[in-house]
């Protein structure tokens, strides 16, 4: 076991920690083991970095591997810390970008931290107080958080040594502090408010539903921040003002006001600045002393999470077995159509690896569209042909459909060895089918809505083809990548080889959409088209399994 | 017939390791224990039985702390557990029934650790440790991850981990799950030579045969109460069984196992 650089910093807080009434030695012990047992493990959200390590010696903590991402995610920053038009302005969207992405990554990373239900079987039954356990979880993630937060904030940080000086610098750096304190126990107490109100599985939802978030707002994050030097050519005037009190990232904005040229205005800092200021430095420090007295329920909410009973389900099942009778052919694709939709829709692993493509599935055609609506009218676009973006909601195929053998309970597979399942095909196509209909579909209806909104009536047997041909497409791409069975393989084997292979199956999709673009060049062109993919469709998807019987062995 | 118990209620005794008084728990409208009476001695083995949900792993958890919202009393060694200072638990060892473990540490680092919890010093523990693990054959195994043990290797470990600080009272959980034969008659040896040096141990499971031969005082729990106390002869004598398992389903109240199995066997031929 190493002895952490993080470990030798937290020495230096052992008064502090000790003064909050806890065991320092016990702390340190507990606090090495989780960030050595962290080193081991290969995170959930990380997974396009988690290749098996082989070697079992080599410790490299998966996390900090990947930090330079959040690196390139801090650059959104400087445009805002480098201008010196509107400190209020600026410092407050950049303290909102910030602790945004803390907020979310804090919820997807370290909620499975903030949630270790291990650790009442194991540590809590130990001669350690409540006290020092809550502390131990609490340093371990705030260590994390540091890291996090360091490497977000740190272009930024630079940015803002270099132009405005060290007094910036300083303050920028006490305050994204203070920042990190206020989204922890935010965060905290948030869960112990859902945990008080609602179930276990009701919060890892929750969470579910953040990291989905998480993604969607990245990816369109990107979007829009490329265009923020425009907001900047508009000379915004901006005043402190009292709604601002809402609104935490004004907070910490407020601060800077008080440096030399800090206000563009040129007057005294208002009432209003030194409530906001003051709000940014008391209200942290309270709501950490809030939560360290709050800890201890904290801890009893964890038992009851580990204890919680399932609570019944029912409903959908029905629903289910008339889409299986009217899509499966046989017994066996039937059965494997329903397996797979219950596990697609329940298995924590497989929702927090793969819901989040889904949701960028729902992002993509409108980013797609974003550039040509935001260049031309809303009109022009409705009366050209971007539906063709609808392409883009099966740019996530790939991803998912390679996902599908994976799952965190997978050697329940030996299932498949003993049960005599005689055709392969219908497994695999049972698989898929459940993956379209339980996945897709609901997104690619969803989308339909917006577009016929969008492009108007006119648009649905577009729409309709395009859905034709993603059936085609999904059949490809299951058929390009390795056939294993369903959810048979464990999660930390997620292969990187196969990454230029999604590659080139997003080319297709590009292809796919050409193809249609020359359909509507021709008269009734569409309808030829809808035609002959609804051939394709039924001779693909009755011979596009066959071929696999003799290929694979059960 | 938990007023049984009482007889054993002799509070200023020294050699009463456990104590409860009326000890209850409610979770939100479920109430889980209606008021337990214990009076355990020094050297006693507790079968501590019950079916699924009776309780019997809330009654371990409120002794161990995990449950701060009981009423009621407990006390070890005569000492209030609810006065805030969590030194008692130095003398108490735990297999938990989920035999949850941290298995990406090596056997080393995961028993040197709880060691540590226990307030062991590091070298101490690591000695003891592998001296324990030699003992039971797992000395090759010492510098592994436990992720890669069978299940049987973990419960060993488990066991280790539960005893290395050399505990007056264990509360084991299924203890023997995965272990194989040769392992379980040591380890049944093992808990019998400790009771005789005065440890006293909470044995819970399901295996009646186990139970029945191994301790000499039962405990039957069902809804949250105790309806049972007292040797296996004298339960037997009570209930005019022979087995352990025939009195916990006389208790129980539960006679229709031929049923319900000549049910299952016909629902079976149906098809």
């Amino acid at each position: 076991m190493r002895d952490f650089l993080s470990l030798k910093i937290l020495d230096r807080l052992r008064p502090a920690l000790e003064r909050l009434g806890c065991d320092y030695p016990v702390l340190r012990k507990i606090v090495q083991i989780k960030l050595t047992m962290d080193a081991r493990r290969v995170p959930t959200v990380m997974m396009n970095n988690s290749r098996r390590n082989r070697q079992e010696n080599v410790e490299r903590n998966t996390f900090v591997r990947s930090l330079w991402l959040y690196g390139v995610m801090g650059i959104a920053l400087l445009p805002f810390v480098l201008t010196s038009e509107n400190y209020l302005f600026q410092m407050s969207i950049a303290f909102a970008i910030l602790m945004f992405l803390v907020t979310t990554s804090m919820i997807s990373d370290f909620s499975s931290v903030l949630l270790d239900v291990r650790d009442r079987a194991i540590v809590s039954t130990k001669p350690v107080t409540s006290k020092t356990v809550s502390l131990a979880r609490t340093v371990h993630i705030f260590i994390y958080l540091s890291l996090l937060t360091a490497t977000l904030a740190g272009p930024g940080l630079i940015g803002g040594l270099l132009r405005h000086g060290i007094g910036f610098f300083l303050l920028f750096l006490m305050l994204v502090v203070l920042a990190d304190v206020f989204v922890l126990v935010v965060t905290a107490l948030l869960y112990l408010l859902i945990l008080n109100v609602f179930d276990g599985e009701r919060l890892k939802d929750i969470i579910n539903y953040v990291q989905i978030v998480l993604s969607i707002t990245i990816i369109l994050g990107y979007q829009v921040i490329g265009r923020s030097f425009a907001v900047f050519k508009l000379h915004i005037v901006f005043h402190a003002a009292w709604w601002q009190v809402l609104v935490p990232p004004f907070w910490f904005g407020s601060v800077f006001t008080w440096l030399p040229g800090g206000h563009a205005v040129g007057s005294a800092p208002g009432a209003e600045i030194v409530v906001l200021t003051a709000l940014a430095i008391v209200v942290p420090c309270a709501m950490f002393a809030l939560y360290i007295r709050l800890m201890p329920a904290f801890e009893r909410r964890l038992e009851k999470l580990s204890t919680d009973t399932a609570r019944n389900r029912k409903g959908s099942h029905v629903v289910l077995e008339w889409i299986a009778k009217l899509i499966c052919r046989t017994d066996e694709e039937r059965t494997l159509f329903q397996f797979s939709s219950w596990m697609m829709a329940r298995e924590r692993d497989f929702k927090l690896k793969v819901y989040p493509s889904l949701g960028l599935s729902i992002a993509f055609p409108f980013i797609f569209m974003l550039n040509p609506a935001m260049e031309s009218s809303f009109h022009s676009l409705a009366s050209s042909k971007w539906y063709l973006a609808i392409y883009m909601t099966a740019l996530m195929i790939p991803t998912v459909v390679s996902m599908l053998k994976y799952s965190g309970k997978y050697k329940a597979a030996w299932i498949y060895q003993v049960t005599p399942i005689s055709d392969l095909g219908s497994v695999y196509r049972g698989v898929l089918k459940a993956f379209l209909v339980r996945l897709l579909l609901p997104v690619y209806i969803l989308e339909s809505i917006v577009f016929t909104a969008i492009f108007g009536f006119s648009v649905i047997p577009h729409l309709l083809a395009a859905g034709l041909a993603i059936l085609i497409y999904a059949v490809v791409c299951y058929w390009a990548m390795d056939k294993d069975l369903p959810f048979s393989k464990p999660f930390e084997v997620v292969q990187q080889g196969k990454r230029y292979l999604v590659l080139v199956l997003m080319l297709v999709i590009a292809l796919l959409a050409i193809v249609h673009l020359l359909f509507t060049l021709i008269p009734f062109g569409i309808y030829i088209y809808i035609v002959i993919l609804l051939v394709a469709n039924v001779i693909i998807w009755a011979l596009g399994f066959n071929t696999q019987r003799s290929a694979t062995s059960g | 017939m938990p007023q049984n118990s009482n007889s054993l209620h002799s509070n200023t005794d020294t050699d009463v390791a456990i104590l409860t008084r009326d000890l209850q728990v409610i979770f939100g409208r479920k109430t889980i224990l209606k008021g337990i009476n214990l009076s355990v001695r020094r050297g006693q083995i507790i079968g501590y039985i019950g079916p699924n949900g009776a309780g019997k792993s809330t009654t371990i958890k409120a002794i161990l702390g995990l449950i701060p919202e009981y009423t009621g009393e407990i006390r070890i060694f005569d000492r209030d557990i609810a006065d805030g200072n969590v030194d008692y638990k130095k003398g108490i060892g735990y297999v938990p029934e989920t035999a949850e473990i941290y298995d990406a540490l090596t056997a080393q680092e995961y028993l040197t650790f709880i060691g540590r919890l226990y307030g062991m010093n590091e070298r101490k523990a690591q000695r003891k440790a592998r001296e324990l693990m030699q003992i039971l054959d797992l000395d090759g195994a010492f510098q592994s991850r436990l992720s890669s043990y069978s299940k049987g290797m973990k419960q060993k470990v488990l066991l280790i981990s539960s005893l290395l600080h050399n505990p007056d009272i264990l509360f084991l959980d299924e203890p023997l799950s995965g272990l194989d034969a040769n392992s379980v008659s040591v380890v049944k040896d093992i808990l019998a030579q400790l009771a005789q040096n005065g440890k006293t141990i909470f044995y819970s499971s399901h295996i009646m045969e186990v139970v029945q031969k191994i301790s000499n005082r039962i405990l039957l729990l069902k809804d949250g109460e105790v309806v049972a106390d007292g040797t296996f002869e004298e339960l037997s004598r009570q209930a005019g069984d022979t087995s352990l398992e025939d009195v916990f389903n006389d208790i129980t109240g539960f006679h229709e196992h031929r049923d319900i199995a000549a049910e299952f066997v016909a629902a079976l031929e149906e098809v």
